[in-house]
């Protein structure tokens, strides 16, 4: 039944390509704005003399590239489909968990170090150095209270913090970083000895506008203008399987959104309980110019609650997110592995990525039969494209026998080493399969992953 | 771990390469030859150089007090310190000498600049503000253009000198 309510696969005018930034190119023009900064200081600085100058200058420095990358850290989050697309959704938190870490680090440094040098200069002992600072120093206390802010949000933010904590609380707490920053702005300009020019001023401040209008811009004002432009409304309920429910979602000239198969978008549903989540879900077929559709295990509060959706609930829907599309795909043959709910985004993969008959290939691991979802439709699409299904249930295998092993792998899957790979399911599941995967030959470039922890 | 292991060393590795790179060995002014300027007995300016030959044989004595010079004793100077003043380049404290209630020399007993070019500015800017403090005889003097941060420390570090020496 689920599948006549999808709509014929279309091929038609295709909008401009979407553009892309590598993970590489955007690595590269961080690098540059860090040499920038570093290069600041370099020209305001004409030499260093004594051991109290050399530490107000390694404050200087830190304190410089702390601004700098707290704003790049902004700037990952600004979800940019430049970046979304390119980099990719998963890959860019990774960047921003292990950039908040570096830029609390360079914080903590900086005002240490400052404090440290000026003392020094000053033949002061630290406490009342530290006590000038704060009462005498323009901005000095506000700035300080910023830092405490950022520690917070680092230490709440830890991983093993973030077990304990509630997703709301944690993104609650992670929402003071912009107060942090308003909080820390002003002493830049009042007492950063690199910001006396006027010319410097204006570039500093340019970025940070750059970075706050781009946030305002992809965060909130695009899906606000999308929603009637769109009118993505709720069109049915469907239920998979157990535990699993597809909502199909009706709209407007949805292909100039520009999703593509393997892609999520954050969704809120407008009803008065779910309205203030944002839930990312992969579109589990391939968009269709009035028509998309998610595939969801109702395991949490947020997702339980889809059962319940009316058709006509109004959808605000964000994105397109992700790099795990066939823009990827480096090679001719193409093999897709999914366990679990990871199946999603594979589904409209295997639907529409580009291939020959006989090039595709898609195993699904599951525990039994029951837990299969949507395996009619991979079969109907495996018939029709020519491409192979197989099914790995831990109920059909022999004990001990892991059917995601390099050995058997490289048994269903002639020239394995040969393919692109897409592989989406649990973490642990993940990195057992590039693992195995690498030691059978495929090179790292050609494994592609979707994480959905993020 | 690794990672952050990686990270951190490699930041300070740059950071040291990075400023040792700016490292100068001989500063503009050493500490001994910091600018002073005094008046001599017959009330001309001595002009701006280093400050070995203070008049006073109080120097040492500094701001603690014998007892109330009064402007009509017979000339006795004394040396005042002032405050020591941090700005955001640099450290500035003033040493003033009075004698009958005259300022007869001012110098500098700390003028620290935390970089190079403040260091510049600070070698021009000083004896220009010495020069003025004994022409108007008082902290109500202009400030030297290009040298805000010094000057602004320099009046401050001046004032409370010339408050601890009873200076109007």
């Amino acid at each position: 039944m689920s599948t006549t309510l999808l709509s014929p696969p279309s091929h038609a005018a295709r909008a401009p390509k979407p553009l892309r930034m590598s993970p590489q190119l955007a690595l590269a023009v961080i690098a540059v704005g860090a040499i920038g900064v570093v290069g600041l200081w370099w020209q305001d600085t004409l030499f260093i003399y004594g051991w109290g100058s050399w530490l107000t200058n390694a404050g200087r420095v830190t304190g410089l590239l702390a601004g700098y990358a707290i704003a790049v850290l902004l700037a990952l989050m600004a979800r940019v489909p430049a970046l979304e697309r390119g980099v990719g959704s998963d890959r860019l938190a990774r960047w921003h968990a292990m950039g908040g870490r570096y830029v609390v680090s360079l914080a903590v440094a900086h005002t240490l170090l400052i404090i440290w040098g000026y003392a020094v200069s000053a033949h002061a002992g630290l406490v009342p150095q530290t006590w000038s600072l704060l009462t005498t120093y323009p901005d000095v206390l506000m700035a300080t209270v910023s830092l405490g802010v950022l520690v917070a949000v680092g230490v709440t933010s830890a991983r093993a913090a973030r077990r304990r904590l509630r997703y709301e609380t944690w993104h609650f707490i992670h929402l003071y970083t912009y107060l942090a920053v308003a909080l820390m702005f002003s002493h830049q300009f009042s007492t950063g000895a690199d910001f006396t020019s006027m010319r410097n001023r204006v570039l500093w401040s340019a970025m940070y506008i750059g970075v706050g209008a781009t946030l305002l811009w992809y965060r909130l004002i695009v899906p606000l203008l999308n929603l009637p432009r769109h009118l993505l409304r709720v069109q049915a309920v469907v239920p998979e399987g157990p535990n699993t429910v597809s909502v199909y979602l009706q709209g407007r000239n949805l292909s100039r959104l520009r999703a593509e198969s393997g892609q999520f978008f954050r969704w809120r549903f407008l009803t008065r309980e779910l309205w203030y989540a944002a839930n990312p879900y992969s579109l589990s077929s391939a968009p269709q110019p009035n028509q998309l559709r998610i595939t969801v295990k109702t395991a949490g509060e947020h997702s339980q609650a889809l059962n319940h959706l009316t058709p006509g609930t109004r959808v605000l829907a964000e994105g397109p997110y992700g790099s795990f599309t066939a823009a990827a795909r480096r090679r001719r043959r193409v093999l897709l592995i999914g366990a679990g709910v990871g199946i999603t985004p594979l589904r409209s993969l295997f639907e529409s990525i580009p291939a020959a008959p006989g090039d595709l290939t898609l195993l699904y691991r599951a525990r039994s039969a029951r837990d299969l979802v949507l395996h009619r439709e991979l079969d109907a699409i495996g018939q029709a494209r020519g491409a192979r299904v197989h099914y790995l249930l831990s109920t059909h295998l022999p004990r001990g026998h892991d059917p995601l092993s390099r050995s058997a792998l490289e048994q269903l899957v002639p020239d394995l080493a040969a393919h692109d790979v897409y592989l989406c399911g649990p973490d642990g599941l993940v990195e057992a399969l590039r693992r195995e995967l690498r030691a059978a030959g495929v090179p790292r470039r050609h494994i592609h992953h979707e994480s959905f922890t993020f | 771990m690794k990672r952050i292991l990686f990270t951190l060393v490699s930041t300070v590795a740059g950071l040291v390469a990075l400023l040792s790179f700016k490292t100068e060995s001989h500063p503009l002014s050493s500490p001994g030859a910091l600018p002073s300027a005094g008046l001599s007995e017959t009330g001309a300016t001595t002009g701006t150089t280093p400050s070995a030959k203070t008049t006073s044989p109080a120097a040492r004595s500094s701001s603690a007090p014998k007892a109330k010079s009064s402007s009509t004793a017979p000339a006795t100077s004394k040396t005042y310190l002032g405050a020591s003043v941090t700005t955001r380049y640099g450290i500035v404290q003033v040493k003033v000498t009075v004698r009958g209630g005259k300022i007869v020399n001012v110098s500098f007993a700390q003028l620290t600049a935390f970089d190079g070019r403040s260091q510049q500015i600070n070698a021009s800017a000083a004896p220009q503000l010495l020069q003025e403090t004994l022409t108007a005889q008082s902290a109500h003097i202009d400030t030297v253009s290009g040298a805000t941060y010094t000057s602004d420390g320099y009046l401050q570090s001046l004032q409370s000198a010339l408050d601890a020496a009873g200076v109007k």
